[in-house]
């Protein structure tokens, strides 16, 4: 990044791919050759994506720093900046400030199984860890997926599943109701996680998906005897300069920008609540 | 007499706290300021105060948390407030509007001499080493460590208590005092500040409003305190889907933002002052609003919260009028 | 070079025209004219007559992060095939003039060292606020104006405290004692006005050490972020110490050191810029997410984080430090005077009852 951290590099679109009827994603390059070759990151950290004229707002880097021939974005449609993105295509321009936050603890997890319990766009920040590990097999116990959607049509990533399941992982996938030609699971993601019941030994749990489903999968991960140091997450605020200044994304004393997205649930206890 | 009065007030809110949600009054925090306070429990009645330092319109409070429950519960307790009378016309205007039902709220009502303005209070006296300040027949006394100051009321009187027509609550269960006649009585007096302005030429009254509102931060205080501005974290000054206005601070993004304000309060507002009084650049906002106030009182004879039974003009609207 | 001087009473506004000539000058003025009316600081001009007889109303904080300021540009160009092709030019920070703030107040400029920390100081710097501030030399008051309201000695502060001050002011019954108190600041007094005599020096160095000995202020700011962390979840205590909080930000917009900031982008037909302006985290908008979820949704929530940030978060990130200057403008502009100190006094009061 350049030495005005308010000022995003121009990068240009290179394909979008329509995951579902509101989550797109986005392939990019940043404009400048030598920025791109140089861009290095950690998987879970963040960029600040901005359509001019729009905004800016931020979404995990889901590709792994392992592939490095662009950069992808998943975005869910909800306010104002995900809708004027949604419009881009192919060759468009946007600007981008990366990678920003401090990104998942890959090398404190080697050697671990992991978990990996993502529901809807949930899964988006969990896929650049995930592919990491796949990319590094080696140094990685178990992989087991656990993702869930409201139907076949709500998930993202179908078209790498075979490719997952190649590298070695576990996967398990499944819809809230049956759905026309679905050979894979039915139920909920909690439900579903407890049918499972991965051992909590040696292992470390990354969890993402909409809060209701974390209050859940939280709740029967304790069952199954996990701790909680030994599950992750990602927080999500509104955020304005992403860089821990203005103080919008706090959360106790923590700022979700800078000292995030990744928490621990133990550290997540200590915030004291307003999530 | 104003002691009496309180008495008076703690006695009938004593009694009716039982029946009562809560009880909306006003507690002396600063030898010339109140807070508005929420009393469940009896203990606390004695912090009620009545009097000229009692400046803040409760009636906001509720349309506005804590009050607010909406829906209300069916069973919900009245909820006992006490308003001034202008205040009481902010009450009528949202009965009127069906924000909030008759039964509903119990209303204390307080015939008012006026209320002091602390700013004014500053010209005479360094407000910072004021240690007392009461009234007495009409005139504010006030101790500092060194001096007595004696200022006639009527000199750090709210600019809206010298055009009051409305000093008695037009409408409450329990009286508290007695009535007071009324300052003015007639358009002539109650519109003076805006018949004097109008009578500058326009340049003037543009360089007015120019610097007047060059002082504007954009704090949004006066829409937050009005009693009728019920869109609250809904105001379009703020949403940002779609977004109508900009972020600068320019004269004429303020300009937009107070006549937006006066527009939506055209046929509402009653003249309570709350707008000007919380505003921390002393700007005198409510003019604009009575100058539409006036508009409307000549034009519809129509003056806002008088009559519960009344509906606002502007709420006659019919879409399928064709004269529009 | 001149190290001290003497500003006679009715020599004042001469002296300030000359020094208006050396650097870019701000004093405390009224914006109104109207003795008892509002005031803030405001570029000198001749003419202008100083207000030092009470704290302003609007702190200073707007020379160093204006209300609103653009952080960069950006321009949609066509492309002769027709798709969109963005370029964008950077409104890189602006070269700040040098200024001087002539007429602060302790309070003020202590403000300054919260700001610093945060942005300044972080893991990432602004450029836009440290341009600025490298730029800005204070003159600042030795404090005898203190109200009710002040509580700054409460919070490391005190009438006399000269942290961040590079000139000193004392005010002496027929004028200014001026004294800069770091090198940059001794040029800018030179040919101004004479030495003070040996009787005024004396004075005003006794004058100094009985402001210095005042404590402005008895709030008790030690340990607060425990007791915040006890009271977090206890709705009741913030119920009966904020209800009547009318979420209108005025407390923060007054606040030396609050600094809350939104960005936006405005634009104009393929044309725009991306602003930063002052934001208030006590409006709803401000932390509502897209989703329609609200982390704060109600002012309880937001006067809590409010107290958090200032007394609890910052002193936890940045060592201690507090995110209050004790000015008391918070208390003073409230209209419906909440009182900061008290929230911040009972935090510890019984807090484990309940
Ligand atoms: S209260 Fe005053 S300063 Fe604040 S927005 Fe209203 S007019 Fe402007
Ligand atoms: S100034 Fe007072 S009423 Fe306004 S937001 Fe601050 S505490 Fe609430
Ligand atoms: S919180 Fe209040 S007292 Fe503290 S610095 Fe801000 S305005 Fe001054
Ligand atoms: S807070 Fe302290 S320095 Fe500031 S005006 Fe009050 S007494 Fe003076
Ligand atoms: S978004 Fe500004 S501090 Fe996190």
């Amino acid at each position: 990044m350049n030495n005005n951290p308010y000022l995003p590099e121009l990068a240009t679109v290179q394909e979008v791919i329509t995951e579902t009827g509101n989550i797109r994603t986005l392939r990019l390059t940043l404009d400048n050759k030598e920025s791109m070759e140089k861009f290095t990151f950690r998987p879970g950290q963040v960029g600040q994506l901005s359509v001019f004229g729009t905004g800016e707002s931020t979404f995990v880097i889901n590709s792994p720093p392992t592939r490095r021939d662009y950069l992808q974005f998943s975005v869910m449609k909800a306010g104002e900046v995900t809708s004027r993105i949604h419009q881009l295509n192919a060759g468009d321009q946007v600007g981008l400030r990366a990678p920003l936050g401090n990104g998942f603890g890959f090398e404190e997890m080697k050697g671990h199984d992991i978990l990996f319990v993502g529901g809807g766009i949930g899964m988006a920040p969990l896929r650049t860890l995930l592919l990491y590990m796949i990319d590094n097999r080696a140094d990685y116990g178990d992989i087991t997926v656990i993702y869930g959607a409201r139907s076949p049509k709500d998930m993202c990533y179908t078209y790498e599943f075979e490719e997952w399941r190649a590298g070695g992982v576990n996967l398990v996938l499944t819809v809230d109701a049956e759905f026309p030609g679905w050979k894979e699971r039915v139920g909920f993601v909690p439900t579903v996680l407890n049918e499972e019941a991965p051992s909590p030994n040696n292992r470390i749990a990354v969890v993402c998906g909409p809060p209701i489903m974390i209050k859940f999968v939280l709740f029967n991960l304790k069952e199954l005897g996990y701790e909680d140091p030994q599950i992750i997450t990602t927080l999500e605020k509104r955020m304005k300069c992403g860089i821990g200044i203005c103080g919008r994304c706090n959360a106790g004393s923590k700022y979700v920008c800078l000292d995030g997205p990744v928490f621990s649930y133990d550290q997540i206890r200590a915030m004291g609540g307003e999530l | 007499m104003l002691e009496t009065d309180r008495n008076q007030l703690h006695k009938c809110v004593e009694e009716a706290l039982p029946e009562l949600d809560m009880m909306i009054g006003w507690t002396r925090c600063d030898p010339l300021q109140t807070t508005p306070v929420f009393i469940r429990d009896a203990k606390s009645i004695s912090s009620l105060t009545l009097g000229p330092f009692c400046s803040q319109n409760l009636a906001g409070y509720l349309v506005k948390p804590p009050a607010l429950d909406a829906p209300p519960k069916p069973d919900a307790k009245p909820i006992g407030i006490c308003v001034k009378g202008c205040d009481s016309r902010s009450l009528v205007a949202l009965i009127q509007e069906k924000f909030i039902t008759r039964q509903r709220v119990r209303i204390f009502g307080i015939p008012c001499g006026g209320t002091v303005d602390w700013r004014k209070v500053a010209r005479h006296v360094e407000l910072g080493s004021v240690k007392s300040a009461d009234v007495q027949d009409r005139v504010l006394v006030i101790e500092d460590s060194t001096t007595t100051h004696r200022i006639a009321l009527e000199e750090v009187l709210s600019r809206k208590c010298l055009g009051c027509r409305h000093p008695n609550p037009v409408i409450s269960d329990v009286l508290i005092g007695a009535e007071v006649s009324p300052r003015s009585t007639g358009m002539e007096t109650s519109y003076r500040d805006v018949d004097e302005l109008d009578a500058k030429p326009l340049e003037e009254r543009l360089a007015f409003w120019q610097s007047e509102l060059d002082r504007c931060i954009r704090c949004y205080a006066c829409r937050n305190a009005c009693p009728l501005c019920v869109c609250q974290d809904r105001c379009i000054v703020e949403t940002r889907e779609p977004r109508w206005l900009t972020q600068h601070v320019g004269v004429p993004e303020k300009f937009l933002f107070h006549f937006i304000h006066a527009m939506h309060l055209a046929g509402r507002c009653t003249g309570c002052g709350e707008c000007e009084r919380v505003c921390p650049m002393d700007i005198p906002v409510t003019l604009i609003k009575e100058k539409l106030n006036k508009i409307m009182e000549e034009m519809l004879g129509y003056s806002a919260g008088l009559d519960p039974e009344a509906v606002p003009p502007l709420l006659t609207f019919n879409p399928g009028e064709t004269e529009i | 070079m001149a190290v001290k001087i003497f500003i006679a009473a009715d020599r004042l506004d001469s002296v300030l025209e000359k020094l208006s000539t050396k650097i870019d000058l701000w004093i405390p003025a009224l914006l109104k004219d109207d003795k008892s009316g509002p005031t803030g600081f405001v570029q000198y001009t001749p003419g202008i007559t100083p207000a030092f007889d009470r704290q302003t109303t609007m702190p200073l904080k707007k020379l160093l992060l204006p209300q609103e300021e653009t952080l960069l540009r950006f321009k949609y160009q066509k492309d002769p095939e027709g798709s969109l092709k963005t370029t964008i030019a950077l409104d890189d920070p602006k070269e700040a003039r040098p200024t001087l703030v002539f007429g602060a107040r302790s309070c003020d400029v202590r403000a300054l060292v919260t700001l610093d920390r945060v942005f300044a100081n972080g893991p990432y710097v602004d450029p836009y606020y440290v341009q600025r501030r490298k730029n800005t030399l204070f003159a600042t008051l030795v404090c005898g104006q203190t109200d009710s309201k002040c509580f700054c000695s409460s919070v490391g502060g005190g009438p006399a405290d000269m942290e961040g001050s590079h000139l000193r002011i004392v005010r002496l019954e027929d004028g200014y004692l001026v004294e800069a108190l770091s090198k940059d600041a001794q040029p800018l007094l030179a040919d101004l006005a004479e030495a003070p005599d040996k009787s005024r020096d004396q004075l005003a160095a006794k004058l100094v050490k009985e402001a210095s000995k005042r404590q402005v202020g008895d709030l008790d700011t030690k340990d607060c972020a425990p007791a915040f962390r006890n009271r977090f979840q206890q709705n009741d205590y913030w119920a009966s110490m904020v209800s009547q909080c009318l979420s209108c930000g005025v407390c923060t917009y007054v606040c030396p050191t609050c600094y809350c900031f939104s960005i936006t982008d405005e634009t104009r037909n393929l044309e725009g810029e991306r602003l930063r302006s002052w934001d208030s985290c006590m409006f709803y908008h401000y932390t509502l997410e897209a989703s329609g979820h609200n982390p704060r949704p109600t002012k309880l929530e937001r006067y809590r984080n409010r107290v958090g940030h200032k007394f609890s978060y910052i002193p936890e990130r940045y060592e201690g430090l507090l995110g209050c200057c004790g000015c008391g403008r918070c208390i003073r502009s409230c209209p419906v005077n909440i009182d900061i100190r008290q929230v911040v006094g009972n935090l510890k009061e019984n807090s484990n009852e309940q």
